[in-house]
């Protein structure tokens, strides 16, 4: 249990390749982070840096309130799960779990509790004695995990765990690990870049690319009132929809018209968009919030492209001019490629983006 | 006529079994010809007299002679000390180099240039270097630090000096060949068991005694039983450096006895000679394997 804070913090591993660009993060007692983003933009060097194994370039990180940016890494009081595990080969499961504990001279009686304990906790209490090439690549897994819990460290890091391990099995230990979280309460940080493992998991998200981080904020927040374009457009299976239209306020109302539609909303719900009357800007959509509408209410009428089957649902795709529209339809409607369908939004959830900075435009209707 | 196929030909299945063989075939018709008869020849005719009638007299001729006694202690001093001396300084090296520091790679360059050099070339080399008027006393002249007077002898000491300065030589040759092999191993095992060490509480040594030594001990494990048996067989430098019969080995009184002497009588002590250090050889082998190989057992157990 406790706090941690990143500083202005930056890696730049030469003069052209920066690895951090800026963090600043406030983790709260146990509370379970999860950095998430696209390959090459920064989590496993923010996680080599508070670890220890990574020199920083600039910045602070203080655990605890204690800066700890200079002191090797045996003396932060924080472990880690590597990606690929790196476990000892050589060491059989027992002494791979006990390596730390040994170093610090508990005594032996102590050590076979605190072995036997931890691994009964994440189910390898029988292989013990077994070495880690004699073990399945989720025991092996394990095996990490449990090495990583057996120090009671102060903070926990995780980088991308699970990434090795089959879909079924993640989303078990994605469980387990979730109940260990509440059972140990140690702070945790958790690299990912599978988003649905970071929405289960997270307490909050921080998002990151290109080395810096673009929002920060619960599950919720990242999904329902993403920052900007890239948030909106990098959460969500499907992602968001983009269309461009052109903002014009007539009384009391507002009129949003796209080549293929028109939206007509109410101005007191969107005030905040009377500053664009007469520009353009970027409205978003999630593809569970256009439904089908097969009255003549419907916003818009468009051919069905593709359809992909999912069981618990179907993701329908369309050709709206150039750009691809994907929907989300429950499963029972019959929907066929080709098929002329109508289609129309939910109006309490559109994202409005500023087509320049492509930050979101917050507006009164958000939830 | 006709015939059928499975009269013809083996079945798939034992074809299939008979290629590996067919394959090894070529090297061992190889080795009968060009290896084991003639060692097979060599141990038949060490226990032959000039005359041709059996005999053990050349094997009782060289555990009679003193020189022999004397080659054994300098041989296994030798080894002892130059495989020591080796493999503490090449792993040293090879741990330096796989930091990966600026300008290791151009220090890994010139650090295998005596590796490159023949064996005669680093005789000749430092029996010039190391005369009386060679390149090394002339250098330390030069540089002031000894005068004209003061010239330093090396190459005649004592028995032990002499064998000091072959341990030196052969160190330097050596130590390249027995670096790479570290660092091909210490690259193979990855900097993330390494990382995970030090994150679990470990310090740089306790590392390197705990992870890095245990999980290259295959590689340490080939490294030093080429070395011993290549430092067993040292001789030519010594020569030389020296002369026959001043810094007797094993290997220098085969070759003493095979080829320098001329009498055929020597040359069947040679021929015993071989034999022995034959079964030297691979004595030191086996026990090296033994003793590296139990230490793992007692671990084992430690856990239960
Ligand atoms: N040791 C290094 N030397 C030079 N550049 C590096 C080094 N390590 C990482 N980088 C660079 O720093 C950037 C960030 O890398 P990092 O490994 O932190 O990404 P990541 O977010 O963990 O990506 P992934 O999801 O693929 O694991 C990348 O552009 C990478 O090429
Ligand atoms: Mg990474």
């Amino acid at each position: 249990m406790a706090t941690l804070e990143l500083v202005d913090l930056a890696k730049r591993f030469s003069k052209k390749v920066w690895g951090v660009r800026k963090m600043d993060l406030d983790v709260n007692e146990k509370e379970f982070i999860v950095l998430l983003g696209p390959s090459g933009c920064g989590k496993t060097t923010t996680m080599r840096m508070v670890a220890g194994l990574e020199e920083v370039t600039r910045g602070t990180i203080h655990l605890d309130g204690k800066d700890i940016t200079d002191i090797p890494p045996r003396d932060r009081g924080i472990s880690m799960v590597f990606q690929n595990y790196a476990i000892w080969p050589h060491m059989t499961v027992f002494d791979n779990i006990a390596f730390s504990l040994k170093l610090k001279k508990m005594p032996k009686a102590e050590i076979r509790q605190r072995v036997q304990e931890t691994a009964d906790m994440v189910k390898i209490g029988e292989l013990l004695k077994r070495l880690p090439g004699q073990l399945s690549g989720g025991q092996q897994q394990r095996v990490a995990l449990a090495r990583a819990l057996a120090v009671k460290p102060k903070l926990f890091l995780m980088d991308e765990p699970l990434s090795n391990l089959d879909a079924k099995l993640r989303v078990v230990m994605r469980t387990e690990l979730k109940a260990i979280h509440q059972q140990t309460e140690a702070t945790s940080i958790f690299v990912t870049h599978d988003q649905s493992e970071a929405m289960s998991m997270a307490d909050r998200i921080v998002i990151m690319k290109d080395g810096e981080i673009i929002q920060i904020g619960t599950p919720d927040d990242v999904y329902f009132r993403s920052a900007n374009m890239f948030v909106a457009g990098f959460i969500g299976t499907p992602p968001t929809n983009f269309f461009n239209i052109r903002c014009s306020v007539d009384g009391e109302e507002i009129s949003l018209k796209h080549s293929n539609f028109k939206l007509v909303l109410p101005l007191k719900d969107f005030s905040e968009l009377d500053a664009y009357n007469g520009k353009e800007l970027v409205v978003g959509v999630r593809p569970e919030d256009i439904a089908v509408d097969s009255s003549d209410k419907a916003l818009f009428t468009n051919k069905v492209l593709v359809v992909e089957p999912q069981g618990s649902h179907q993701v329908v795709a369309l050709k709206l001019n150039d750009a691809i529209v994907k929907t989300i339809v429950s499963a029972d409607q019959s929907v066929k490629p080709g098929d002329s369908i109508g289609f129309n939004f939910n109006l309490k959830r559109l994202h409005f983006f500023n087509m320049e900075t492509e930050n979101r435009i917050k507006t009164a209707s958000e939830i | 006529m006709r015939i059928t196929k499975p009269q013809l030909s083996l079945s798939r299945d034992n074809r299939k079994k008979m290629v590996p063989y067919l394959l090894i075939a070529p090297v061992i018709i190889y080795y009968t010809i060009f290896w084991l008869f003639p060692v097979l020849n060599a141990i038949v005719e060490s226990f032959r007299d000039v005359d041709g009638i059996w005999t053990l007299g050349n094997y009782i001729y060289i555990f009679k002679d003193p020189v022999f006694y004397t080659a054994l202690f300098d041989t296994a001093f030798l080894v002892i000390f130059s495989v020591t001396i080796e493999f503490v300084l090449a792993f040293g090296l090879a741990l330096l180099i796989n930091t990966k520091f600026k300008g290791s790679s151009i220090f890994l360059f010139l650090a295998m240039i005596p590796m490159a050099l023949p064996a005669v070339a680093v005789g000749a080399m430092w029996s010039s270097g190391l005369a009386t008027r060679g390149w090394l006393n002339s250098f330390l002249m030069h540089a002031g630090i000894i005068d004209d007077a003061s010239k330093i002898l090396f190459l005649a000491g004592g028995e032990m000096s002499r064998l000091w300065l072959i341990i030196i030589i052969d160190a330097w040759t050596v130590i390249p060949f027995v670096m790479i092999i570290l660092l091909a191993g210490l690259q193979g095992i990855g900097a993330d068991v390494r990382e995970a060490g030090y994150i679990f509480g470990g310090t740089k040594f306790q590392v390197l005694r705990k992870i890095t030594i245990p999980m290259l001990k295959p590689t340490i494990t080939t490294a030093m039983i080429l070395r011993i048996i290549s430092a067993i067989q040292i001789w030519l430098i010594i020569v030389m450096l020296f002369g026959f019969n001043r810094l007797p080995t094993l290997l220098e009184q085969i070759v003493l006895n095979y080829d320098e002497l001329g009498a055929a009588s020597f040359e069947r002590i040679g021929l015993a000679l071989s034999v022995i250090v034959a079964i030297i050889v691979s004595a030191t082998a086996i026990l090296y394997l033994k003793v590296s190989g139990s230490f793992e057992k007692k671990k084992e157990q430690e856990v239960e």
